[in-house]
């Protein structure tokens, strides 16, 4: 059984058809990349996966469960997890605290208004262990927004990890982050990637070849192809849409 | 469990940070609060009649303004409605009172379940919908009861009201008349202490840092796991129990319960008074309170239109600091730290 499975998944805004009829599958401990040029409908995708859209038509299903149309809290229990391609995180928090609200949302009662928050220690302990695995530990007690663009983006992820997903989709990680800071995302990404299968949407493809196990190629919302890096580098339609090669 | 434990690393992160960031208050807060209750405590039978009225008047309000803050400074929900927890919890009392010989512990504990009960029914329809709507249908529930409280006379009493005696104190092994103005003082501090506990506790707990969570962030706590929805309507919950107890000790003290307690000045405000003290502070709206009941005593007196005055004034205040006053204060101390 497939860990993910999306069945001629399509959203329709109106006449624009944003994803259509996309049969996508990820398995257990894979690292699947998603590509595509602007307005492919990859973003579309993810939103239809976690709940953020309802599709117009398809299923998705976790572990065989079909989840389609289910509200977003409810997708984030099952175990998928998604990070937002416009930096999604919440500015007056701490590093600690955005990270802290996700493992305190799988505590027994998260809702405990009787207990003080700090008084949780394995809450507390597996904060600073995601903190840690993503290198923000030395930044905990800073404010979200008082980082630098780059960490903001991997607090994006960390944020995301904080709820034990099964399945973790990163849209964009790279998105707008300097070139020195690169280098520190992608080890993150394949850190992250120990722990959970993960969907990547990148624009970058050096990172994208090198990262995935299998990437998929989205255009005007529909898979073009799917294969491995070399497959997918070697393949004359992707080299057509992405390098303008006739 | 994807995580794995490594004791180490972790000690040398830890060093020199605070788990979670003091929105709330900074070391010297417990010990400030203590003084200042300690003075409440001690200047209770100096005060002149007229302002230890006033004074008592601060406290059954203050107990408002930190409910009304967990909606709004916590939750980031802009009620209009919350007059209708406030006549309420006046209601309650008083019709429990009148109607049902309830005696006094009996009545409040009546007129916080009513509020309780209104307040989840209402909040059922109003949280669900996002800002602007909330605000409207919070303001349309207002005009409704508001308008039921008029109109319902014959339950109400309408403008002029009801009147009650207020039945004695029992506090088992005594039994205290509330027509003694320092009973009614001490009654309205204790009901204060309790509510300002039991609501520090719950900003320091998960639930509140949920609520900050959504405060902060709304769309995003959803995908972590969290019913939105649920938590919005906790806090609505809260603030309506809050704004109930307030006015039941509000017409406790002003002996009567009518149709202005519905009105729109008790919805407005809580507002005014969480702006001006500051959103999330708990102790701000408090300073709002006081701020404003001064006004109204002090200058309302002398001028009928005081309320322009406190148009400007709050105008002046968010423009200085959109925080309010404590948001003020805390960012100056920030400041202070920082250079030196
Ligand atoms: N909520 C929406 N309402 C209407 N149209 C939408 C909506 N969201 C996306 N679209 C349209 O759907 C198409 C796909 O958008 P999407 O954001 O999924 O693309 P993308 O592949 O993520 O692009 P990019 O690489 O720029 O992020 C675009 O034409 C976009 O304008
Ligand atoms: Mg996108």
């Amino acid at each position: 059984m497939k860990l993910l499975e999306t069945a001629g998944l399509t959203k329709n805004f109106g006449g624009l058809v944003a994803v259509d009829e996309v049969n996508f599958a990820v398995e257990k401990g894979e690292l699947k990349g998603i590509i595509g040029p602007n307005g492919a409908g990859k973003t579309t995708f993810f939103n239809l996966i976690t709940g953020s859209l309802k599709p117009t038509r398809g299923k998705v299903s976790l572990n065989g469960e079909d989840i389609s149309g289910l509200p977003p809290h409810l997708i984030s229990r099952k175990g998928i997890s998604r990070t937002f391609q416009i930096t999604n995180i919440f500015p007056e928090m701490t590093v600690y605290e955005s990270v802290w609200a996700g493992v305190n949302s799988r505590a027994k009662q998260p809702w405990n208004p009787f207990i003080h928050a700090g008084a949780a220690t394995d809450i507390s302990r597996k904060t600073k262990e995601i903190c840690q695995m993503v290198g923000l530990d030395s930044k905990m007690g800073e404010l979200s927004t008082n980082l630098s663009h780059g960490d903001q983006r991997v607090l994006e992820i960390a944020i995301a990890l904080s709820t034990e997903p099964i399945l973790l989709l990163l849209d964009e990680p790279t998105q707008g982050v300097s070139p020195k800071e690169i280098d520190t995302m992608i080890s993150v990404v394949r850190k992250v990637s120990e722990v959970a299968a993960v969907v990547l949407i990148e624009h970058n493809m050096d990172i994208v070849l090198e990262l995935s196990d299998n990437i998929t190629v989205l255009e005007n919302g529909r898979t073009v192809t799917e294969g491995s890096p070399s497959e997918i580098s070697a393949n004359r339609e992707v080299q057509k849409i992405f390098l303008g090669i006739e | 469990m994807p995580f794995k434990d490594s004791g180490q690393g972790l000690r040398t992160a830890s060093s020199g940070f605070r788990e979670f960031k003091s929105r709330m208050s900074n070391k010297q807060t417990p010990f400030v609060m203590l003084a200042v209750a300690v003075v409440v405590i001690l200047i209770g039978p100096f005060l002149p009649p007229g302002l230890r009225s006033l004074v008592i008047e601060i406290m059954i309000l203050c107990i408002f303004a930190m409910g009304y803050d967990i909606l709004l400074g916590f939750t980031d929900q802009c009620s209009l409605g919350q007059s209708i927890f406030f006549g309420t919890g006046a209601y309650g009392v008083v019709l429990a009172i009148s109607y049902l010989n309830a005696n006094l512990w009996l009545a409040l504990i009546i007129a916080v379940i009513a509020s309780i009960v209104l307040a989840f029914l209402t909040g059922l329809i109003a949280v669900r919908l996002s800002e602007a709507y909330f605000v409207i249908i919070t303001a349309i529930f207002f005009s409704i009861f508001y308008l039921l409280s008029l109109s319902m006379s014959w339950l109400t009493g309408g403008d002029d009201g009801i009147s009650i005696t207020v039945p004695s104190l029992s506090l088992g092994f005594t039994e205290l008349s509330l027509y003694n103005p320092l009973v009614n003082y001490y009654f309205a501090f204790f009901f204060l202490i309790i509510s300002y506990l039991i609501l520090t506790r719950v900003v320091g707990s998960p639930l509140g840092k949920v609520f900050i969570s959504i405060r902060e962030n709304s769309e995003r706590t959803k995908f972590l796991g969290y019913n939105v929805f649920r938590y919005k309507l906790i806090a609505f919950i809260l603030a309506g129990l809050f704004a109930g107890l307030s006015g039941a000790l509000y017409a406790i003290r002003l002996r009567y319960g009518s149709a202005d307690f519905f009105s729109f000045d008790w919805s407005v405000l809580p507002i005014v008074w969480v702006l001006i003290g500051g959103t999330g502070t708990l102790i701000g709206p408090c300073i709002g309170v006081v701020i404003m009941s001064l006004f109204q005593y002090y200058v309302s007196a002398w001028w009928a239109q005081y309320l322009i005055i406190v148009g400007v004034l709050i105008i002046v205040i968010l423009r200085v600091s959109p925080k309010g006053i404590v948001g003020y204060i805390r960012s100056r101390k920030g400041k202070v730290k920082e250079k030196g």
